[in-house]
């Protein structure tokens, strides 16, 4: 064998425990979720091929469409709202712009460290019907019977939920464009200073161009992480009332382990996975663009 | 071989060594420890934060392995959705417990329709009449026998606070109008009139549509429906909806009731938030704990009052045979003597005799307890007089009711008719089979 045989071998063995786990712990079961998503699989006996059926019913399904609605308003929460605002606390920080630096910084990382289902019991106390905000009103405005009624609206009921996930969420960005902050050159900055440049400028012409490649990753992570989006809409709401908090994941949970329905659960989530291929593919495209303008 | 090679074959061999150690699976405890014990596992439906439940099966628990020395249980519990999940996830892997607690109905098919489950009727042969007629209905498609029923549940129960009633100058309404026109009244003294809580979907079709629906059809419309010789768009049952209609635009029920987790309704009740609270009997487990001695003194268990057109019977429930154990199918002999000593134990005449003192209304057949709780007094004279209809969930498959469940609750906010959501269950029932 030669040295560089002898190098590939040992990078393969190497490789081998990471890979293996790796094939059993993902590439396994989604390939077996996508063969079950081509059958009428429920939960016993052999399951029955039937093509593309479940992806037709579920694309025809007006509560799935409204579930992808509903996660595109969460992407969109991450993407525009979440990191943008990220990576305007990290900005403030970084640049001293606030007192007690250290302080904001501990209080806006602090949510994403609480459980998402303690998240909710917290948020559900305030906006539940039994809640504090409800008691409050009840109690000011002498109406004994009042409910919030933003819950009860299909359009409007999600909105609640993305403000919880705006706040939960933003801490983690706001760390990542903190760290990647300090790690600019400071001597580039202090130069564009001395040269006469404001903050905005600055920022505009030196840090954002320089966090192109950071903000696509974070990018990334938004929206895979809000396309399977669970534990904290279904603590606080189980996607209802009425479907109308419901996401296309806890869509998938509903009807794979209530109704049964193995085959038609395992197409939603294939469904979730193309689409967050597309998304990610797109954002890639626009990313590269970016970084071709600012080299 | 040179030492760098050597130091890499070692690396990699003792990488290699934890993850097949992990990958190799654990040795499944011996059944029988040598001892003449039989060790057998339970999966069982529990909260365990719960300071009245829990306690009180820990109690069973100590009662039978005390008169069973050489049976040793091993329990592990689930609650709510988890649980289900949990049961799916053992049986579709092979990994039954010995024990397992089931669901009447669709809920726990993937177990009883896949052969895991043994069929008990060979060891309740002669027993039969000791139990309550709906807890002896088959449950397989050849009339077995998969899970002994711990209860028979009542799901539309109102129960009443007769303080607050009278404090309003109010009675127990005999009719669907009087209890309408109660409601102004009792809303203008801040007071819910009738507390149920929502946000789970099921409460309204369990403890009030199926009520609704025997009252509004008659059984013999409901065992026809169930047949597929009557529809569930038929004119009866969109006037049961209706009727859920009528309340909900009358601000009958708790304000955001949709929005109310289920357990706030009870609350409510106990702090005399609201004057009725409908529920199921199982609610007088907890009652027992929650309520005050006084409170049990003026607190009763009524019926809905009669609706205008009844077909069904006066103050008619729903009602349904209760969860029970069931036994692993690949149990041996013995094993399966031993797991029949505890469900036999558990929803015979000894456990149930202690959770009738707990509050439950055994499906086992006993006499009303003279030294029981008022609570549990007054909801086994209640299930002796009441006639019974079916609780929906219980003969229809899981995705229609699933669905319905929501629709009910697109009803109540208006976004969907009496109508429609009856049209939806009658196609969905007729794709899916009744």
């Amino acid at each position: 064998m030669t040295f560089s045989q002898q190098k590939r071998m040992s990078y393969y063995l190497l490789l081998a425990p990471g890979l293996l786990l790796f094939a059993s712990i993902i590439i396994f079961p989604v390939a077996y979720s996508l063969s079950l998503s081509f059958t009428s699989f429920g939960g016993y006996g052999k399951p029955a091929f039937i093509g593309l059926e479940n992806y037709v019913k579920i694309l025809g399904d007006e509560v799935f469409l409204h579930s992808l609605r509903n996660n595109l308003l969460i992407v969109a929460v991450s993407v525009f709202g979440q990191i943008p605002l990220g990576f305007l606390l990290a900005f403030l920080l970084h640049r001293k712009m606030v007192r007690n630096g250290n302080f904001y910084q501990t209080m806006i990382f602090l949510p994403i460290t609480i459980s998402p289902v303690v998240v909710a019991l917290l948020w559900n106390q305030i906006f539940s019907s039994s809640g504090m905000v409800v008691a409050i009103i009840r109690n000011l405005t002498d109406q004994p019977q009042y409910v919030m009624k933003i819950f009860e609206n299909r359009q409007m009921a999600i909105y609640p939920i993305l403000f919880v996930l705006l706040w939960m969420h933003t801490g983690t960005y706001m760390i990542i464009f903190f760290a990647n902050l300090q790690k600019m050159t400071p001597s580039l900055l202090e130069a564009a200073q001395i040269d006469g440049a404001s903050e905005s400028q600055m920022l505009r012409r030196i840090i954002l161009p320089g966090m192109v490649g950071t903000i696509a990753t974070t990018a990334i992570f938004a929206i895979s992480g809000s396309l399977k989006a669970f534990d904290l809409i279904y603590s606080m709401t189980g996607g209802g009332p009425a479907h109308f908090t419901e996401v296309i994941a806890i869509y998938m949970y509903i009807n794979t382990f209530k109704y049964y329905k193995y085959g038609f659960g395992s197409a939603a989530s294939m469904i979730i996975v193309l689409l967050a291929v597309g998304l990610i593919l797109i954002l890639q495209y626009v990313s590269r663009k970016f970084e071709r303008r600012f080299e | 071989m040179n030492m760098k090679r050597l130091f890499s074959i070692v690396f990699i061999s003792l990488f290699l060594v934890p993850v097949l150690l992990f990958a190799a699976g654990t040795k499944e405890q011996a059944k029988d420890t040598g001892d003449g014990v039989t060790t057998l596992s339970v999966y069982h439906f529990l909260d365990q934060t719960d300071k009245t439940t829990a306690p009180n099966f820990q109690y069973l628990v100590d009662v039978f392995e005390k008169a069973n020395p050489t049976i040793k249980l091993t329990f592990e519990y689930g609650y709510g959705e988890a649980f289900h999940d949990k049961l799916q996830t053992m049986a579709m892997s092979g990994q039954l417990p010995d024990i397992v607690l089931l669901y009447p109905g669709e809920r726990t098919s993937q177990v009883t329709n896949a052969g895991l489950v043994q069929d008990l009727r060979p060891y309740l042969a002669g027993h039969e009449n000791e139990f309550a007629d709906m807890a002896m209905q088959g449950q397989g498609k050849n009339g077995e026998i998969w899970e002994l029923p711990e209860d028979i549940s009542i799901t539309s129960i109102m129960f009443t606070n007769n303080r607050l009633l009278k404090q309003l100058g109010l009675t127990l309404p005999k009719t669907y109008e009087e209890l309408l026109a109660q409601g102004p009244k009792i809303r203008a003294a801040g007071l819910i009139p009738i507390s149920i809580a929502n946000k789970d979907a099921w409460p309204m079709q369990s403890c009030v549509a199926g009520m609704l629906v025997e009252r509004a059809c008659g059984l013999e419309w409901f065992d026809k429906a169930i047949a597929g010789e009557a529809r569930f768009d038929d004119a009866e049952f969109v006037y049961a909806m209706e009727i859920i209609k009528e309340l909900t635009d009358k601000q009958m029920f708790s304000p955001g009731t949709n929005q109310l987790a289920y357990g706030q309704g009870l609350d409510d009740f106990v702090q005399e938030k609201a004057v009725y609270f409908i529920d199921g009997g199982w609610t007088v487990n907890n009652m027992v704990g929650e309520l005050t001695a006084e409170q049990k003194e003026y607190m009763s268990l009524e019926s809905f009052p009669d609706i205008p057109r009844q077909k069904g019977k006066s103050l008619s429930t729903s009602a349904t045979a209760g969860q029970g154990f069931g036994m692993n199918a690949k149990l041996t002999k013995a094993e399966s003597e031993a797991a029949w000593k505890w469900i036999w134990f558990y929803s015979g005449p000894e456990g149930s005799a202690i959770r009738q003192k707990f509050g439950r209304l055994p499906a086992y057949n006993l006499d009303e307890p003279k030294d029981a709780d008022p609570m549990i007094q007054k909801l086994v004279a209640y299930a002796g007089k009441v006639p019974m209809g079916y609780v929906m969930d219980s003969v229809l498959a899981a995705e229609p009711i699933g669905t319905f469940n929501i629709n009910l609750q697109n009803m109540m906010f208006g976004t969907k008719t009496p109508k429609q959501i009856s049209q939806e269950l009658e196609a969905m029932v007729t794709a899916i089979g009744r």
